[in-house]
């Protein structure tokens, strides 16, 4: 059929006004008081719960499947959620289970759940990403329904951390549908679990019969949407009651919108340089020191964020458990910086490679182009290189420590132990290939230690050499914004989760 | 000359010829280091609206940087990868289409059937798909450009040679002895160049596009270097806020390529012989 270009161009305007009326419609309303879509940059990829080791992701799962602890923000400690008591007694770990707890197939939570779960973690070959948390655990005992010991290597204080978000499903279920357990997820959860697409909506509906009280919204929508301006769009035009990562500079617009809000809260991802110490010049500690006197992270804030973001004094920020007060970043001294790369045998200036990926983090090409800038003042020479997230983070790049010096967020920090561990232990990972016995020594008596007052002391210690040694630019926090339905009243949260039982429609 | 006949030529020719001196001439007339930024100053207007302060006549982009020195730098890149890409992209799609056409037989086979192969695919998504393999530089992005863009010379020279071969001067110049090869370069090609020039010019106005395109996509040249297609990709997401960012790199790309299009269509009317027969 031939059309004409008048034709093609009315039928065409025609169209996207068809689409375009049920989202001018409901705009009129507002939220459903049923139903919250969420369109977020990151939802579930895959039906496996355990196929991830993202902190938004869990936020996803955890409506349906329950950890056993959590971390409780406000106060900085454990609390229960599945597990009602917990014991550090040498190399064990005991757990005692909350009585009375069903699963939404009627199914009672008993300790052989929880073995069954952590089997399935541990499960590298069917898709977790989550076993490293349990490489020190030798063995899950169950010596009653209600009663779960971790037996570990050696004494490990800092178990806690690593069990928090490692979820537990039925294993009643588990039995009667095998492979096709995940397709089938039953949890204990305020929600359960009712479709999943890839790339398409992942529906969770309200468990009314939920422990620990009912919540009030009835049905959850999660939506993977990655572009900013569609967000945006959704969320002005009603399509989506809530979504995250709000440019900063569009808060300022969206303020004004009759049926927005914007909250924001210190996100819990920390910013930094890292260098990889295995190359040249990084491997000498002057030049290193230099480059940390070149970068101005309060200066990136005020301008590249807006204001919108926390610099960090010292190895980590001033919430983690093992921040020390007592320690500063290094100053903004270029001048400096020229004398230090002098000392260490490059008076004319050194040339260097800054890695990056463009689009994984909010604005990292700008503060990219800031940090060359800023680094270029203080004697370097720096080229800038954007891989694909995917080559970036594998093993041709950070993690094959393959990489010299590159930007990146450790996401969901809430202990300086996960940082130095991950990053500056001999052999963790490749990130660094930094390898300093003495701290080596520090960080293994800390995860051992079980008085957090002893613990936090020996962090500093750490934390200390680490600012030193310059094994890294730390930079900033920033905040988590969310823009949200006016009518939608929500409980932030610093770790990117984005849960339906802490909403409710006014 | 002045006639109503060569008004198109003529102001094509003067855009392309101002957009020339403009990135020759680049250090002279950029009134600051394109590439220095003054955080500060970031988000400036340009100087005629309300904020806008003298120092900067179209205002500063999200880091600080001056937008006319980046406009007029960017222009460099334009021009080279639209030139550079037409300069090779003809060169090469010229001698295939003309071998193709005058040889037939084996020759024609091979090329006609690699031609439709590279037709087959989108063009931007060849220059895409070879941009991720290669990775960004100036030099990779003209290559790309180039083994995605060669195929219309060549298509369109394959078939005037095909024409060209039967024409009686053709035959004289062989009868007389000519070889070949030298009956190909010395009478059938110049016979091309009318289209080939007319071509040269539209598919410049699309290369531009197409850089633009890439640099706004990430895939086109690194990002120290200032182009306007990076430009309208930084500038994107301040569109609401800062507008300037993003209308005055589009209004650049607009005028070149209107000016190259106004150039070429001029060059067919003059040079069109079924245009000039209808006259």
């Amino acid at each position: 059929m031939a059309i004409s270009r008048r034709q093609f161009l009315t039928r065409t305007a025609l169209g996207i006004g068809a689409a375009a009326a049920p989202g001018l419609l409901r705009s009129a309303g507002a939220a459903s008081r049923d139903r919250v879509t969420i369109y977020h940059t990151s939802v579930a990829d895959s039906i496996n719960p355990y196929n991830h080791s993202s902190s938004p992701i869990y936020g996803d799962w955890q409506h349906v499947i329950e950890p056993l602890i959590e971390l409780d923000y406000a106060k900085k400690e454990y609390v229960g959620v599945l597990a009602e008591s917990w014991q550090f007694q040498g190399n064990k770990w005991v757990f005692k289970l909350r009585k009375g707890i069903k699963f939404h197939n009627g199914a009672p939570l008993t300790s052989r759940d929880v073995a069954f779960s952590v089997e399935k973690m541990r499960d590298e070959k069917g898709g977790s990403l989550q076993a490293p948390n349990f490489k020190d655990v030798t063995e899950v005992q169950t010596p009653d329904d209600q009663t779960v010991i971790f037996v570990t290597k050696q004494p490990l204080a800092i178990f806690l951390d690593r069990l928090e978000n490692r979820f537990i499903l039925s294993k009643v279920a588990g039995d009667k549908f095998g492979d096709k357990l995940y397709d089938n997820l039953i949890g204990t959860g305020p929600y359960k679990f009712v479709s999943y697409q890839r790339g398409g909506n992942l529906v969770f509906t309200r468990n009314d019969e939920y422990w620990g009280g009912k919540a009030a919204i009835k049905e959850v929508i999660f939506r993977k949407v990655t572009e900013d301006a569609a967000r945006l769009a959704a969320l002005e035009s009603g399509q989506a009651d809530f979504i995250n990562n709000v440019p900063d500079h569009e808060v300022a617009r969206l303020q004004k919108h009759p049926r927005v809000r914007i909250d924001k809260v210190e996100g819990l991802r920390m910013f930094f340089l890292a260098f990889n110490m295995a190359f040249k010049p990084w491997d000498n500690k002057l030049v290193r020191q230099a480059a940390n006197y070149c970068v101005d992270a309060p200066a990136i804030i005020k301008n590249i964020f807006d204001g919108i973001g926390y610099p960090i004094n010292g190895p980590v920020g001033a919430n983690v458990i093992g921040a020390d007060p007592a320690l500063k970043r290094y100053p903004y001294d270029p001048q400096k910086a020229r004398q230090l790369l002098a000392q260490a045998g490059f008076p004319n200036g050194c040339d260097i490679q800054l890695y990056y990926s463009a689009g994984r983090y909010p604005k990292d090409r700008e503060v990219c182009q800031v940090v060359a800038a800023q680094m270029v003042k203080g004697g370097f020479r720096v080229e800038l290189i954007s891989q694909e997230w995917a080559l970036f983070w594998d093993k041709q790049g950070v993690n094959g420590g393959k990489l010299p010096f590159y930007y990146i967020g450790r996401g969901s920090l809430t202990d300086a132990d996960t940082l130095y561990d991950q990053y500056f232990r001999t052999g963790t990972t490749k990130r660094t290939n930094y390898s300093n016995p003495e701290l080596d020594k520090i960080i293994e008596e800390q995860q051992k230690t079980a008085d957090q007052k002893k613990r936090v002391a020996l962090l500093r210690r750490a934390g200390k050499i680490i600012m030193e040694e310059a094994t890294f630019i730390p930079l900033y926090n920033l905040a988590d914004i969310y823009g949200l339905a006016r009518n939608l009243i929500w409980k932030m949260r610093p770790d990117e989760k984005v849960l339906g039982w802490d909403m409710k429609i006014k | 000359m002045f006639s109503l006949r060569y008004l198109k030529i003529w102001v094509g020719g003067a855009i392309l010829l101002l957009l020339c001196v403009c990135g020759v001439a680049a250090p002279l007339l950029a009134p600051r280091d394109p590439q220095a930024q003054t955080l500060e100053d970031r988000l400036r207007p340009p100087r005629w609206s309300e904020n806008g302060v003298p120092a900067y006549l179209l205002g500063t982009d999200n880091l600080g940087r001056d937008m006319l020195s980046r406009i007029i730098y960017g222009s460099r890149i334009s021009l080279m990868v639209g030139a550079a890409t037409v300069v090779f992209a003809g060169l090469v799609g010229c001698i295939l289409g003309a071998v193709a056409g005058y040889f037939g037989r084996a020759a024609d086979e091979i090329v006609s059937k690699v031609s439709e192969i590279f037709l087959a695919f989108p063009f931007l998504l060849i220059a895409i798909a070879i941009m991720a393999f290669l990775g960004q530089g100036v030099g990779n992005l003209i290559f790309a450009l180039m083994l995605s863009r060669w195929v219309q010379y060549c298509r369109v020279v394959r078939g005037e040679v095909l024409s060209l071969r039967e024409r009686d001067f053709v035959t004289a110049a062989k009868a007389l002895g000519g070889r070949d090869w030298y009956v190909l370069f010395r009478h059938v090609l110049p016979n091309t160049l009318a289209s080939v020039t007319v071509i040269a010019t539209f598919s410049m106005a699309i290369v531009i596009i197409a850089e633009a395109s890439l640099s706004f996509l990430g895939l086109g040249v690194p990002v120290h270097i200032p182009t306007w297609g990076s430009m309208l990709s930084e500038g994107r997401s301040y569109i609401n806020r800062a507008p300037w960012l993003t209308i005055f790199p589009g209004l650049a790309i607009f005028i070149t390529v209107f000016g190259i299009n106004l150039l070429g269509d001029g060059l067919r009317d003059v040079l069109d012989p079924k245009l000039r027969r209808q006259r």
